[in-house]
């Protein structure tokens, strides 16, 4: 074959792009064929389907690969067909996009040999050319009740969208927004109105209106919002910053009846579709560079704040006041936009995982059902690009070694078909969790207690650092015994150590196990206290404090200690609850200073709650993390560094890890 | 053929590394200590906005801690994907040695420092020696080699 364009590089490129739009394909496909088996149409896959196989379409022209063009131009007249006609895509259709998405893959893998590409299928060709869609009338649902001039920005699908939430029983609303210089400095802008209220709902449209003019206004710009949700009116408000006049439901009309909704003038949905979605493909190393720029920005910015603090401490105006908070404001959403441009859907980073596991199952002949419940939640490339491996090591233990075969599930009463679910969820603004579960047998604590030659753990927790030994992972007799331990240790390093998130583990013998991943959101930029501890600075992220508190001498109480522990635990009232108190330069191995007015720091392990004995707070800002990678400084506990304007690393602790490390029997610790 | 080498001292000794493997060199004043990692370890500091490691070479080398001075140089040396910083009591001197100059060290020697030295040389200032700074910096993280050396 010539080389196309002269540029090898180029074609990796290409190969690369192909792959993953070809990965997104079939799972929409799944999505669409798993809706056709409940009867239910699924809008929203297709037109995800149609644009990969567009985007295929245009990368092989690209490129030249003529035969992989023609068989997706077809597949794209049939689904572009399918969409205009309200979404639906029957069986036949389908069979035919599996054969030719599988043409399109065969294709792209003789490309990647350097081989000739055999031509399209005639057979092919004629089966995608020659079905035929009706239109799908579904008027039954009944109108939207929505003005006229909006209903006509409206795609199809995304009135099926709205119809088919508002018949699931969810709300639809209309959500307007008019933007105004006051709301600008109250940080509300379309985009971040958007994204806030992405958190609650399902953001179906944006729509740009004029405002008719008025006397208080000449025909200003609007936005209308339509969304579906399950959230009051009142959460909605605040997270659009609207009044309550702004929200208006949406509702159907004449439902059951044959609404003249066809009179609407039919826009071509994909010619909007496109003019909608402006996308670019950036590198995420333009990306880091545009972050690590900002970064540098961050510190210059906290140094300038604290040279006007004295500035204004010695009387210095109070507009330099302003404009430093408006800075810091500026900043922020520089930082957001930034990292908004980095994120990535966790439902497109989990898309190849039932390709995954179904490969698995096959390999055990298990039966296995996954599900994936991944919301509209999103993360940050960098931490989903290291999140996914740790998710794949516990999908492939959970099919290889927690579900049995179906005639041991039988035996135990038990479905045979195994069920794998992965959920995740945004836990704050700032972490998600993500829950791996299966039906399983459950890790067997003799078991592993026997090959690690320790005692039997006495809870899960003690059995997830069992599990995550890396000398566990290495016994494949073990892992069949335990029904766990596979790359496990590789799961903890991901979770915990790269990310500095945390890994929980709930088994029970024959009805499961799930293991709970909490990670941050983006590893990069956030939010932090910093505090002063035996004489060091130290930083820990906002969101992991659950609150602080002053240390009055008559709310401590000492324990018992006969041991003599070095950490001591001492019993903190704090609202009428007694917290273990840790002092925590004596947690860090420091010189432990008993000293007046001290802090505490309150920390959520689960439902616990722990209190950790600083020196004071120093305050509070923005940080950029590092991670520290270097085996010579990675520890249990240090979980990053910043630097807080001085030069120097700053570093960042999570007690709840130094605490646990402390915990550890001493012929444990190292 | 010759090859450009940084001379650095340690206690009392001249050590060299190739010039090659080095990133830069900085002057030293003071590390952010990471409790919990290994005594030799003085911290981590921040270098053109990458945060590195930087190991004791008085203390790798088995010799008391003294006081830091002006003369103190961190060596940023690369071994793979990884940046560590050897503190050294000073570095001042690029020299050319000729690549067959080198010798292994006797086998005494070897054993002693712990397989730190690779080779030695003699140069126009004296005997120096050459280190092996992916021992010296270590491969596996401290708890390991630290399990490891209490299993033996």
């Amino acid at each position: 074959m010539k080389d196309l364009l002269g540029a090898a590089e180029f074609m990796d490129g290409y190969l690369a792009e192909a792959e993953e739009h070809l990965s997104a394909a079939r799972s929409s496909l799944l999505a669409i064929d798993e809706a056709l088996k409940k009867r239910q149409r699924s809008p929203a896959a297709l037109r995800n389907l149609f644009r990969s196989v567009h985007t295929i379409k245009g990368l092989s022209a690209m490129v030249g690969a003529e035969p992989i063009v023609d068989i997706a131009h077809e597949m794209e007249t049939l689904l572009r067909s399918a969409d205009q006609l309200g979404g639906n895509l029957p069986l036949p259709a389908v069979d035919a996009i599996v054969k030719g998405l599988r043409a399109i893959e065969e294709r792209i893998t003789s490309l990647s040999r350097g081989e000739t590409i055999p031509p399209a299928p005639r057979e092919l060709l004629d089966a995608l050319g020659s079905i035929q869609i009706e239109a799908f009338t579904q008027r039954q649902l009944g109108t939207l009740s929505l003005a006229p001039d909006l209903l006509a920005k409206l795609s199809i699908g995304e009135r099926e969208q709205l119809q088919q939430g508002l018949a699931k029983g969810r709300r639809a609303l209309r959500v307007d927004f008019v933007p105004s210089q006051a709301r600008a400095a109250e940080g509300f802008s379309i985009t971040r109105v958007r994204e806030r209220l992405a958190s609650l709902a399902e953001v179906v449209k944006v729509i740009p209106f004029t405002l008719p003019a008025s006397a208080a206004a000449t025909g200003k710009v609007a936005f209308a919002l339509l969304i579906l949700t399950d959230a009051e009116d009142a959460a909605i408000a605040e997270a659009a910053g609207a009044g309550p006049e702004e929200l208006h439901p949406v509702e159907l009309l004449g439902a059951g009846q044959s609404a003249d909704e066809d009179a609407a003038p039919e826009e071509p949905p994909f010619a909007e579709e496109r003019g909608d979605r402006n996308f670019v493909r950036v590198e995420v190393g333009r990306l880091d560079d545009a972050l690590e720029r900002l970064a540098a920005l961050v510190v210059t910015r906290s140094r300038l704040e604290r040279a006007c603090s004295s500035l204004i401490v010695a009387g210095g105006s109070r507009e330099l006041a302003t404009i430093i908070a408006e800075q810091r404001r500026q900043l922020r959403d520089l930082r957001a936009a930034i990292m908004r441009a980095r994120m990535v859907s966790v439902s497109e980073v989990l898309a190849r995982a039932p390709l995954l596991v179904r490969g698995l199952t096959r390999s055990s002949n298990k039966l296995v059902r996954l599900s994936i419940d991944a919301g509209q939640s999103e993360l940050d490339k960098s931490v989903a690009d290291r999140l996914f491996p740790a998710v794949v090591h516990l999908l492939r233990n959970a099919v290889d070694h927690a579900i049995e075969p179906a005639a041991e599930r039988r035996r135990k009463g038990k479905p045979e078909e195994g069920q794998l679910r992965v959920s995740c969820s945004e836990r704050s603004s700032s972490q998600l969790t993500l829950e791996v579960c299966d039906d399983g047998r459950g890790i067997n604590r003799e078991s592993v207690a026997k090959r690690a030659g320790l005692p039997i753990p006495q809870d899960d927790a003690e059995l997830l650092a069992l599990v995550v030994r890396p000398g566990l992972s290495t016994l494949d007799e073990a892992t069949h015994l335990s029904g766990r331990g596979l790359g496990m240790d590789i799961v903890k390093r991901i979770v915990v150590d790269q990310l500095g998130g945390r890994l929980q583990l709930w088994t029970a013998p024959d009805q499961g196990t799930r293991f709970t991943l909490t990670v941050p959101l983006s590893v990069t930029v956030l939010e932090a206290f910093s505090f002063m501890c035996s004489e060091r600075t130290f930083v820990i992220p906002v969101s992991a404090v659950e609150a602080l508190a002053e240390i009055e001498p008559q709310s401590v109480t000492e324990a018992p200690n006969p041991g003599a522990r070095a950490s001591a635990v001492r019993l903190f009232k704090h609202r009428g609850a007694s917290v273990p108190l840790f002092a925590l330069g004596s947690l860090l191995g420091l010189a432990p200073e008993a000293r007046p007015n001290s802090k505490a720091i309150l920390l959520r392990r689960e439902s616990e709650l722990f209190a950790f004995e600083v020196d004071r707070m120093l305050g509070q800002q923005e940080i950029v993390v590092r991670p520290l990678t270097d085996p010579l400084v990675t520890v249990e506990g240090v979980t990053g560094s910043t630097d807080l304007g001085d030069g120097r690393p700053t570093l960042m602790l999570d007690p709840l890890l130094l605490m646990h490390r402390a915990e550890q029997p001493e012929a444990h610790r190292v | 053929m010759s090859v450009l080498h940084v001379l650095f001292r340690v206690g009392e000794a001249d050590y060299v590394v190739p010039a090659a493997d080095v990133l830069q060199m900085e002057s030293f004043d003071g590390a952010t200590a990471v409790p919990g990692c290994a005594a030799h370890v003085a911290g981590v500091v921040q270098i053109r906005g990458r945060v590195i490691p930087v190991i004791d070479l008085r203390l790798r080398f088995g010799l008391p801690p003294i006081a830091r001075t002006l003369d103190s140089r961190v060596i940023v040396v690369s071994s793979g994907n990884r940046q560590v910083g050897l503190l050294a009591d000073s570095a001042r001197q690029v020299l050319r040695i000729e690549a067959d100059a080198f010798e292994p060290p006797p086998a005494v020697v070897r054993e002693q420092s712990r397989g730190f030295v690779n080779s030695i040389a003699r140069a126009t200032s004296g005997v120096v020696m050459r280190i092996d700074f992916d021992k010296v910096i270590g491969q596996q993280s401290v708890l390991e080699e630290q399990g490891h050396g209490q299993q033996a």
